[in-house]
């Protein structure tokens, strides 16, 4: 396993195997609330990518290696094999007469492992790497008002698989500029484009900060923003060279894995894994505002002295509160890990056990 | 002649042991006609991969038109006023984009779309290969089947060759024998009906002879026909697949680039490296175009010369079988005429015919 570009690692089939084996596991063991990208879809993706290293239709696996997760060119690649799959099978050879001739030339067992691949392909629910949303919740023509639920699902530029979900209030009026438009009939809506924008750009900021920002916009309540984030993912596979590991990881918790690397991570002989799901709310109806992320203090916890006037002014125009949250997956040997990094932090964070197959 | 002195008669009741069914011109026809139908098969597949390039290559020469002008602006030389006033021409050739300015989109948003188009293009275009490569190993077995024909056919020759051989050589004694004897007595006719049965056998294994030696020289065109097909998909396939690799391997590698450069890009624009990144799928796309481009060419130089040459193939064929046919028709009259001739004079004289017309003869 290597470096192979600008924050690109990649792993060979059978490490890839192994891999997107934890990936998926770790996946299910984390427990995803409708805060975090649709895990089914993302497990689509995994599975399908996993059907597609046992058909041998790829060689290898791109992490991104910051983060340890599959990058963007993993995420396209069995969108556009499904977008492609239906075409594609109309102009193959039927399925038996592939087998029968499976050992006549190896072009034959490769159609029909990939006649395979596309025939399960076609109807699974796969993983976006973008998607936007927008859900009419009420809608009050009497008062020009109109509740919505806006969501993005993203496969961000830092690597992590993230879903956002803002609910607010629009009042219409003549002059303004609406930022969801609804259609005729009142029952389907869109966001317009310079507000969709804003919000595929600022989806990296946190739940408070993007609060912040769109509460500003003329004739916009916001009630709620809500963002559920996948990864990082760091992980220590034994391979047959030695071992696989995310390559780049950032920031404390990055630090923190090298270390642990270096330590008693350097005499690991099975899978170590420690994945990471943060959740991140800011709205009206949160009691006490609190982080429980160790990863991710609050604003007014970090914000500079020359700043935090300016800042309380703002906070105290909207009532709204912010809790932020991080549950871990872990392998047994790195429950010690989370345990020192809540410790450092003052949080109590859930840590999911991770069970892996044997050899897996 | 046998070792007694005896004319060896047994050759003419022996049964020729020919491989395979028999031969006849029709069904010459249609056992070519079949191994045609493969051809045809093959050659309609790379036709209908000829329209599918072609339209590959018309959303593909789109798409590139759009990332070049892209990249134009960025560069700052596409437009005099700069790259601002130029942008929003540029994201009216976004699909869906029309008249929006650049502070209605996210840079990194575009990308993404704009990768995974290309992303699927290549794709497209590769999936030609596994169906060239089945395409290949089709035309192998064909040639295969061709080659027993042809072997089949040569034998078959031979036999046809060796009996007539034997049947001159008995023709030869029988007359040498007729010689010797009392024109119109009862061993004199009895020798002629042997020479005639002789002749009948004659006549009907030295058609097969021209049949089967036509036959085994028409599997022969016909081979060398299937074998440049066969390397015309060889080649078209390897190209693709050296093409389609390059092109993806880029995009695999550019994938994190692109990416990161649109999310700094929307932040604050970063115009050099985004043209670097825009560069990266303009030269994916351009490696899969110029492929496109290249088989297009090599479509038009191969696929109709080739098709040419294959109707050539049935229009001779389609000639020698006619001739065939015409001269087994002239001979099957000639025979049916001396039965009638024999038969007018029968009536006329009332008594013994003379002697008929030998059909050939």
């Amino acid at each position: 396993m290597s470096l192979v570009a600008f924050n690109t690692q990649e792993l060979a089939p059978v490490d890839a195997q192994r891999y997107l084996q934890i990936l998926e596991r770790s996946l299910r063991s984390a427990r995803l609330n409708n805060s975090f990208p649709d895990r089914r879809r993302l497990s689509g993706t995994v599975n399908a990518l996993q059907r597609a290293f046992e058909h041998e239709i790829y060689d290898q696996l791109y992490l991104d290696s910051r983060v340890g997760l599959p990058n963007m060119a993993s995420f396209t690649r069995v969108v556009t094999d499904q977008e492609m799959a239906a075409d594609s099978l109309s102009r193959m050879s039927d399925r038996a007469e592939l087998e029968r001739r499976r050992d006549e030339a190896p072009v034959f067992a490769r159609m029909a492992d990939k006649h395979d691949y596309y025939s399960w392909l076609a109807d699974q629910e796969l993983a976006p790497v973008d998607l936007h949303r927008v859900l009419l919740r009420r809608h009050d023509p009497s008062s020009g008002s109109a509740s919505f639920r806006i969501e993005l699902t993203k496969l961000d530029g830092s690597g992590l698989y993230m879903h956002l979900t803002i609910e607010l209030t629009q009042v219409a009026s003549a002059w303004r500029r609406k930022v969801v438009d609804l259609d005729q009939d009142g029952e389907s809506a869109a966001a317009n484009e310079a507000f969709r924008t804003l919000i595929y750009r600022c989806a990296a900021l946190d739940a408070e900060s993007l609060f912040i920002r769109l509460h500003g916009i003329e004739g916009v309540t916001v009630e709620r923003v809500a963002r559920g984030v996948i990864g990082p993912l760091l992980f220590r596979l034994p391979t047959a060279s030695g071992f696989a590991t995310t390559l780049e990881p950032e920031g404390h918790l990055g630090r923190l894995w090298q270390h642990w690397l270096a330590g008693d991570g350097a005499s690991a002989s099975g899978p170590e894994v420690l994945a990471t799901f943060a959740s991140d709310v800011a709205a009206g109806d949160i009691r006490e505002e609190k982080s429980n992320d160790p990863l991710g203090p609050l604003l007014s916890s970090v914000i500079e002295d020359k700043e935090r006037r300016r800042y309380e002014a703002m906070r105290e125009r909207y009532p709204f509160k912010v809790f932020k949250d991080r549950k871990f997956v872990a392998t047994r040997g790195l429950k010690g890990l989370v345990k020192v990094l809540g410790d450092a932090a003052g949080t109590r964070n859930l840590v999911y056990d991770l069970r892996l197959p044997r050899g897996g | 002649m046998s070792a007694d002195g005896k004319i060896g008669l047994d050759i003419l009741s022996r049964q020729v042991a020919y491989s395979g069914e028999g031969i006849s011109v029709k069904s010459l026809e249609a056992e070519i006609h079949q191994e045609r139908t493969v051809q045809d098969n093959k050659v309609g597949e790379l036709k209908e991969l000829r329209e599918r390039n072609v339209e590959i290559a018309g959303a593909m020469t789109e798409e590139l038109k759009k990332l070049r002008k892209f990249s134009d602006y960025l560069d700052g030389t596409a437009t005099k006023d700069g790259f601002w006033a130029g942008f929003k021409e540029i994201m009216s050739f976004i699909p869906g984009l029309r008249s929006l300015s650049i502070s209605q989109r996210s840079i990194e948003e575009l990308l993404k779309q704009q990768y995974q188009v290309s992303a699927r293009r290549v794709k497209e275009a590769a999936e030609y290969v596994d169906h060239l490569k089945q395409s290949e190993q089709d035309l192998y077995k064909e040639i295969d089947r061709i080659n027993v024909k042809i072997v089949e056919m040569a034998k078959n020759e031979q036999v046809a060759l060796d009996y007539v051989l034997e049947l001159r050589e008995l023709e030869t004694e029988l007359k040498a024998q007729e010689q010797a004897l009392t024109a119109g007595s009862v061993e004199a006719r009895d020798i002629q009906a042997q020479i005639d049965k002789v002749f009948a056998r004659l006549s009907e294994h030295s058609s097969n002879v021209q049949l089967y030696g036509s036959a085994e020289e028409r599997y022969v065109s016909l081979k060398a026909n299937t074998r440049k097909l066969l390397e015309t998909i060889r080649n078209l396939g390897q190209d693709i697949q050296q093409y389609t690799t390059a092109a993806s391997i880029k995009l695999d590698m550019a994938s994190a680039q692109i990416q990161a450069i649109g999310r700094a890009a929307d932040a604050s624009v970063v115009m050099l490296e985004m043209k670097r990144s825009l560069d990266v799928m303009t030269e994916s796309m351009n490696v899969t175009t110029q492929f496109v481009s290249d088989t297009q060419v090599f479509f038009r130089s191969n696929l109709d010369t080739l098709m040419e040459e294959l109707d050539t193939f049935d229009e001779t064929t389609t000639k020698v079988l006619d001739e065939n046919l015409a001269k087994s028709r002239e001979i099957e009259e000639q025979r049916i005429q001396a039965a009638i001739d024999k038969a007018m004079r029968k009536s006329e004289g009332g008594g013994a015919a003379a002697p008929e017309a030998t059909p050939g003869a």
